[in-house]
């Protein structure tokens, strides 16, 4: 537990993460009401990292769920083995025959068998899924709901008793209630409006781009190769860039990704030739490839070699082709 | 500080922003925590609790500086604490600087070149109006409560050292309240004779230790207060002077001010579908645990009363087969609950919730008589039975049913209910009030609450004010506590909750 909130950005610090005092504000309140965050902002801002950071500084295992269209709680919370257990009754029915021997009457056999229920409807036939994980654990623990607007809408209703007693009703057996509630953070790239149900039992982060001050400071923390000048150029060429209408502004994920390459090309500085082969690494698209160099004032030559191609969200190949693209580049 | 926070929450909602009952209390709980030092992580904190939706980020950036508006920092950061300026009559004015030395930026001053006389008003030392923003952003009244806030931003939270500050300065200024709460002359010296024809009415000398007593403030300010009380006193008379042809300038403003404030009252207790879901839910949260804890002690009553185990032992010359089934009459157990339920102004952060805590105790319970009062006392469980949870607060505070727009006064409600509703309660029924004690300086009547918990089988008191404010004002909770098996101290919805959960363990 935090003591103050200069404590959480000091903590997070030492895990390599960069706040400001809004976020650890936050964070520090999380910690402090055992509510649940909401982390809401564009891809590539921290989000995930945020609750990486927070695990490794409270000290607390990490416990993952990603969002993705059509999960359920049966991949969210538990899944009941229904086979296993069937199996397990068979094997046990001799040993029943045995248990039962001594007795008497039916009724006392019932009643030694009533004894022995939870043998056969325990929770050994429960898979854990993260929900309960957290909820099951000794320890606190971080939860990370990840990307929460990529689930469906019935899904963040299941999630509303969750967030709010930290308990969840299993039919088979009966409310679980979390005895060290985990930290909970959910995150969202705002493809869509959560609803105001489960906006409402959480605490709100807005995260947006950082300050060029902020940006330089993970630079310097997460690709340590680069020099001062160099980065320095790098971020004030980023932060200038994310002022253009582009379809995907550079995040901290492609500042990164561009420091490291030019780390790995050993460039001295940023000059327009470096600026034009590299550009691929900070645009996603295309067209936005072509407003940052015209921006830059980088003379377009030949630009097919980029490999870039504008999807046009018509033909299926171009969903394989994100996918690939997001792939090899940073996974948000 | 729940009255400012409420109050800005209402701000925003008159901003088209939706804030919901459960967030407010959100956002209190969350300042627990921070503390009000800083300016800056206030604004955070609220900002975190009350806004989720990022397009709203800006409307709560603007209310929020324009509501706890400040001084730009190159001006220099007052707030002045002073007295009558009348020179003869008295001391110099004590005069007050907060500032940074005090922890944070000053609150605005506004007003204060066009009203000097202002600063006279023993009210104004913590008063609001100096300190208006510049657009009233209320957009409907001038009277807000924002300065509370504001001086809450720059003072430390002492709450112990508070009282003591404030329990000397009423020792010393041994002010007693009359009878009659709206007539002048409502505050008369208890020593010394000298009647004292003060014109300003006890409801604004409530409203006055009310916000002191809300207000933390920092050792500074209650040394200076305890230096200043003599002087205080001293500048009595010139002050009731002043405050006289105030209030004959203001006469029109006192009744808006009234009426303001039934229609304030109206509207917190009015709520949107968002809100009534939302309260629908915690509630629903609340009742999960009372019947959670209702079937578990229904199996537990089920092991000590089922007949079975005796069947079966009589039974046994039939080998078990029960011809003679042991029927044992089951003792009744349903909780008897009566709920005496203040819906005053002063309990009105947490009226709503009781109103509909109450509201839900008595779907869950078959024996549930709930009364409201205030300085009436009536009957409301057919209302709750008749209409859905809006329609019947509504109907509560229609006055139809009783006045609430005077101040309470329990004394008078325990007598009418002694007289009226005792045969309503015997030894197995449990009585609950929820209410702060506060009588306004009207007799407590503990008589009458000691002849009703007589005839009760428990009485359990829920009070929204910590312990430590009793001594302060007119509460008379100290007197009740002792007519009481329990008296819980309850800010919040889980706190009521909680209390509510062992009500129906302990078998009401
Ligand atoms: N405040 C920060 N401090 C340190 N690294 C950061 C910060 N914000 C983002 N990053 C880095 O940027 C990259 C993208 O962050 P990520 O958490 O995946 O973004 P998101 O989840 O918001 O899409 C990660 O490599 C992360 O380490
Ligand atoms: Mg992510």
């Amino acid at each position: 537990m935090f003591q103050s909130i200069e404590e959480v950005g000091e903590k997070l610090g030492e895990q390599s993460y960069v706040s400001d005092r809004r976020l650890a504000t936050v964070v520090f309140l999380a910690t402090r009401l055992g509510k649940p965050v909401l982390v809401e902002g564009p891809a590539g801002v921290g989000k995930t990292e945020l609750a990486k950071s927070l695990a490794g500084a409270l000290e607390l295992d990490l416990i993952r769920l990603q969002c993705y269209e059509g999960l359920d709680e049966a991949k969210a919370l538990y899944e009941w083995e229904y086979s296993k257990q069937l199996l397990y009754t068979q094997v046990l029915r001799e040993k029943i025959g045995e248990t039962l021997a001594p007795a008497e009457s039916l009724r006392e056999a019932a009643e030694v068998l009533r004894g022995q229920e939870d043998v056969f409807f325990s929770e050994n036939f429960l898979v854990e899924r993260p929900i309960l994980q957290a909820i099951q654990a000794d320890e606190p623990t971080v939860l990370l709901i990840d990307e929460i607007d990529r689930a469906d809408e019935e899904f963040e209703a299941f999630l509303l008793e969750f967030l709010s007693d930290y308990q969840v009703s299993i039919p088979e057996i009966g409310t679980v209630r979390a005895a060290r509630p985990p930290v909970v953070i959910l995150t969202s790239n705002r493809t869509r409006e959560l609803s105001e149900a489960l906006k409402r039992r959480c605490l709100h982060l807005q995260i947006g781009y950082p300050s060029s001050e902020v940006e330089l400071e993970i630079v310097r923390l997460k690709a340590p190769g680069i020099s001062g000048a160099l980065s320095e150029e790098l971020v004030e060429t980023i932060q200038d860039l994310r002022t253009l209408d582009l379809r995907k502004a550079p995040s901290i994920g492609e500042t990164l990704d561009w420091a490291q390459s030019l780390v790995v090309l050993n460039a001295p500085k940023l000059s327009k030739d470096l600026i034009e082969s590299t550009i691929s690494v900070i645009a996603k698209y295309d067209r936005d490839a072509q407003r940052m160099l015209d921006h830059l004032g980088v003379n377009a030559r030949e630009r097919k070699d980029l490999g870039q191609m504008e999807p046009t969200g018509e033909k299926p190949e171009e969903a394989m082709y994100e996918m690939h693209r997001s792939v090899h580049k940073h996974v948000h | 500080m729940d009255t400012v926070v409420n109050d800005f929450v209402q701000v925003l909602r008159n901003h088209q922003l939706r804030v919901s009952p459960a967030e407010s209390i959100d956002a209190l709980r969350a300042l627990e925590h921070t503390g009000l030092r800083e300016r800056g992580v206030v604004k955070d904190t609220l900002r975190a609790t009350l806004i989720k939706n990022q397009e709203d980020a800006g409307t709560f950036d603007r209310l929020f500086d324009l509501y706890f508006s400040m001084r730009p920092a190159v001006q220099k950061p007052s707030a002045r604490l002073k007295l009558a300026h009348d020179h003869d009559h008295g001391p110099p004015p004590a005069r007050l600087e907060l500032g940074e030395e005090a922890g944070g930026e000053a609150p605005e001053d506004e007003g204060h070149s066009h009203d000097t006389d202002e600063s006279t008003e023993m009210r104004r030392f913590f008063e609001e109006d100096r300190m208006r923003p510049a657009n009233d952003i209320h957009g409907e009244s001038e009277r807000m409560r924002l300065s509370m806030f504001s001086q809450e931003l720059v003072l430390n939270r002492k709450p112990g050292a508070l009282e003591s500050a404030l329990q000397r300065l009423t020792y010393h200024m041994r002010l007693r309240r009359s009878r009659n709460m709206f007539n002048p002359g409502g505050l008369v010296p208890d020593a010394g004779g000298e009647e004292l024809p003060l014109d300003v009415s006890a409801v604004d000398l409530q409203d006055f230790v009310d916000h002191l007593h809300e207000l933390e403030v920092d050792e500074a300010l209650i040394a200076e207060l305890e230096a200043q009380s003599e002087n205080i006193l001293r500048g009595l008379p010139d002050l009731i002077k002043q405050m006289q042809e105030r209030e004959k300038l203001l006469e029109k403003d006192a009744k808006d001010d009234a009426a303001f404030r039934r229609r304030a009252l109206r509207k917190m207790l009015r709520f949107s579908a968002a809100e009534q879901r939302e309260m629908e839910a915690s509630i629903r949260r609340i009742a999960r645990n009372i019947q959670g804890a209702k079937t578990r002690r229904l199996k537990r009553d089920r092991i000590g009363r089922i007949s079975v185990p005796h069947t079966l032992r009589q039974n046994v010359r039939y080998d078990g087969v029960p011809f003679e089934p042991v029927l044992r009459r089951r003792r009744e157990n349903k909780p008897r609950v009566t709920l005496l339920c203040d819906v005053s102004l002063s309990t009105r952060n947490l009226a709503r919730f009781w109103l509909h805590l109450v509201y839900q105790m008595q779907s869950l319970f078959s024996k549930v008589r709930t009364f409201v009062f205030v300085a009436d006392v009536a009957e409301v469980t057919q209302v709750f039975e008749e209409h859905d949870m809006n329609r019947a607060v509504e109907e509560i505070f229609s006055g139809r049913i009783l006045d609430a727009d005077v101040n309470s006064d329990f004394g008078k409600a325990a007598e009418r209910f002694k007289n009226e509703h005792l045969p309503t309660i015997n030894h197995r029924t449990t009585i609950v009030i929820l209410g702060d004690g506060r009588n306004n300086g009207k007799p407590p009547n503990v008589e009458a609450l000691e002849e009703i918990t007589r005839h009760a089988r428990r009485t359990v008191w829920i009070t929204p004010e910590p312990r430590w404010g009793w001594s302060l004002g007119s509460c008379d909770m100290p007197l009740y506590k002792p007519l009481c098996d329990r008296v819980e101290v309850v800010r919040d919805v889980d706190g009521l909750a909680h209390v509510a959960e062992e009500l129906v363990r302990s078998r009401a």
